[in-house]
């Protein structure tokens, strides 16, 4: 379903991700974990399309070739991605931006659009879901939402515009043990043969929700290590330097005289 | 006409011939395009034969009393002043009667610019509002320009008195007709008397071929409320200066309003709260979106006097700018001269905020109207809180786009 080949991505000279391979099968999902700063944002944010980054390698979702779309394209495509650091945008409306957002997908699909009230319904199933208040839908996105609020806002979005990928980025960072539980659950209800997911975070806590089918070791922008979700266990006791190490035994020693 | 000629009226015309225009050296007027408003050409007001195009159209249509002001000549044809409330008494500024001569001969402490003068020498046409009770139907003024042969400007007046305890809502909608140059120079003078409110708006909608030159005089008593809110649209030059005049304890003054400017336009709002008696409060927040080679101009004073203690006021003015060559230049005045008071002002400047655009696109919204949707948020919060759906949505329609 999606494979990535030797996926570069750097910001004027600084190379963040170095070739970075990883081949997702339908209905799987895939936990990717690293030390601050190795590129699991960066590797969200190359599938998602943002601009910026000079990007090499090969991206494609069931043979299309992702990285030749604009970010809207690849929401039609199926790709979405939530965010670590969600956007505030005040003045619009939250109903109305999942509306627009859904519509949007709908009509470069050639479907359909939906009408307001049938997508209130749809709306109010998926708060249900992530147990929000009603009142989250008349606000606007994301405005003054706590961290928690906005994780949760992140799992209402994908629950209402139903992906083909899911990317979340660090979705279960700051949340409370109740957030956590509810947007476990949202995950896990989304679950399914036509859905795969990324789950990038730092907490092996996660994956005892979510159990993972893989569990990838992203260091210094590669996948230095994957294995089944026994590996979070290993890197929950263990941390991560014993592949920081391998890794930068591989590399040139930089700054050391030869 | 009931009145004799207004000594304010004479001395007026006494000035007119020998008036010089503002320049670029007046700070108030310093993006005034002084070239163009040279060309403007005044004269006494006369009805209009020329043939209108339809003014529905342009303007909300409100159910309330209605005047309409065709080149500063009431037309009695489309205005609706039958069956008006009990308290609301609305009549010609031509027809006012003897007693309200002391409404209309109010001395504003504001000094005059040339425009006032001429206002008070040409503009004997428009309307006298005088409000008693609690008003629920929105009062509708309308002016509409219609540049003439003789003269391509029309002057007139809106005078609003709200006496004590009592509220009302007033629009004043200020268009034109026709694509010639020429313009409107409105003058409203408002009085709200002990615990008066009142929410006033003016919707400026202009064709971009003219002028406007709107001037608002405000005196407020002890512990009244206004609620100024300007959509400043229309116009190649659109402008509007309030000086707002706090002067028993306790009056409270919140002026906001909304500058959308495209192609050549320059939006110029101008707006002095002055602050002349203790604990009083002011609020002025206004927005600006500025597209193509447009330009706004938001220059917003608070003058807090001797004695006026306890003074509490904000000003906020932000803006949008959506094209490299649209500018805005944003000056807030502050002058304090007593004691314990609290005077915060800000102002941003900014573009679409790229992040915000991104996470839009990436749940599948098109880049334009993710631009659009951004764009309509950042408007749409200074209507949020007007009182008329009607206006609210002559607004959004006006701004293209429909509500949400
Ligand atoms: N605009 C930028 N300019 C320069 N470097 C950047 C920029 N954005 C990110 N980086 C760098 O790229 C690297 C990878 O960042 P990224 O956000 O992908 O890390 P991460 O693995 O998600 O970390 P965390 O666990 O802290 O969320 C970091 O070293 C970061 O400083
Ligand atoms: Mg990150």
């Amino acid at each position: 379903m999606l494979h990535v080949e030797k996926l570069t991505a750097s910001i004027g000279d600084t190379p963040i991700l170095k070739g970075l391979d990883l081949a997702v099968g339908a209905g799987e999902v895939h936990a990717i974990m690293g030390p601050n700063g190795s590129g699991k944002s960066t590797f969200a944010h190359a599938l998602a399309g943002r601009d910026g980054y000079e990007i090499g390698g090969t991206v494609t979702l069931d043979g299309a070739d992702l990285l030749e779309m604009e970010p809207e394209a690849r929401a039609a495509a199926g790709v979405f991605m939530g965010f670590q650091y969600p956007v505030e945008i005040p003045g619009v409306n939250n109903m109305y931006f999942l509306r627009t957002a859904v519509n949007s997908v709908r009509r470069t699909l050639g479907e359909d659009e939906i009408g307001a009230r049938d997508f209130l319904k749809v709306a109010e199933q998926a708060m249900e879901l992530v147990e929000m208040k009603k009142d989250f839908l008349y606000r606007s996105v994301n405005a003054g939402f706590s961290g928690g609020e906005k994780k949760r806002n992140e799992i209402l979005q994908m629950a209402v515009m139903q992906p083909r990928l899911a990317v979340l980025d660090e979705t279960d960072s700051g949340l409370d043990i109740d957030a956590l539980r509810v947007v476990a659950k949202g995950v896990n209800s989304l679950r399914g043969p036509e859905r795969s997911m990324i789950v990038i975070t730092h907490y092996q806590r996660l994956l005892d929700y979510i159990k993972p089918d893989f569990v990838h070791v992203l260091v210094e922008g590669k996948i230095v290590e994957s294995g089944d979700h026994t590996l979070a266990l290993h890197l929950e006791e263990n941390g991560y330097a014993g592949f920081v190490n391998h890794d930068l035994d591989d590399a040139p020693l930089s700054g050391a005289s030869a | 006409m009931s009145l004799g000629i207004l000594p304010s009226r004479s001395a007026a015309l006494e000035q007119v011939d020998s008036l010089s225009l503002p320049t670029k050296r007046d700070e108030a007027w310093r993006y005034a395009p002084h070239k163009t408003l040279g060309q403007l050409t005044f004269g006494p007001a006369a009805s209009t034969d020329a043939a209108l195009a339809d003014i529905d159209s342009q303007i909300p249509q409100l159910d309330g009393p209605l005047l309409v002001v065709v080149n500063g000549v009431v037309d009695a044809g489309r205005s609706r002043l039958g069956a008006l409330p009990d308290g609301v008494s609305l009549v010609s500024l031509a027809d006012a009667a003897d007693e309200a001569a002391d409404v209309l001969e109010r001395v504003h402490e504001e000094a005059d610019d040339a425009f006032s003068v001429i206002n008070r020498a040409y503009g004997t046409g428009g309307a006298v509002i005088q409000i008693s009770g609690q008003q629920s139907e929105t009062i509708h003024i309308v002016d509409v320009a219609v540049p003439g042969a003789e003269q391509n400007a029309s002057s007139s007046r809106v005078v609003i008195d709200v006496a004590a305890g009592s509220s009302a809502v007033i629009v004043e909608t200020r268009i034109g007709s026709g694509d010639s140059f020429g313009g409107s120079n409105v003058r409203t003078e408002i009085s709200l008397a002990a615990d008066a409110s009142l929410e006033h708006i003016i919707l400026q909608d202009l064709p971009a071929t003219q002028i406007h030159l709107g001037r608002v005089d405000v005196v407020q008593a002890a512990n009244s409320t206004l609620r100024a809110r300007l959509f400043n649209l229309g116009s190649d030059y659109g402008r509007v200066a309030y000086y707002v005049h706090l002067t028993d304890e306790g009056a409270h003054a919140d002026l906001s309003g909304l500058y959308f400017g495209f192609g050549e336009q320059t939006l110029d709002q101008q707006i002095t709260v002055v602050h002349g008696a203790p604990n009083c409060t002011s609020r002025q927040s206004y927005r600006g979106v500025l597209d193509d080679s447009s330009t706004g101009v938001w220059n917003g004073g608070v003058d807090v006097r001797v004695g006026a203690d306890g003074t509490d006021s904000e000003q906020s003015n932000d803006n949008l700018l959506l094209s490299r060559k649209a500018e805005i230049n944003t000056m807030p005045r502050l002058e304090i001269l007593a004691d314990e008071v609290s005077c915060q002002h800000g102002a941003t400047v900014g573009q679409l905020d790229e992040e915000a655009l991104y996470y839009m696109r990436s749940r599948g919204i098109p880049a334009e109207e993710a631009s659009r949707l951004l764009i309509n948020g950042f408007a749409d919060q200074m209507m949020d809180d007007l009182e008329s759906d009607t206006v609210r949505a002559w607004i959004t329609e006006r701004l293209g786009h429909a509500n949400v």
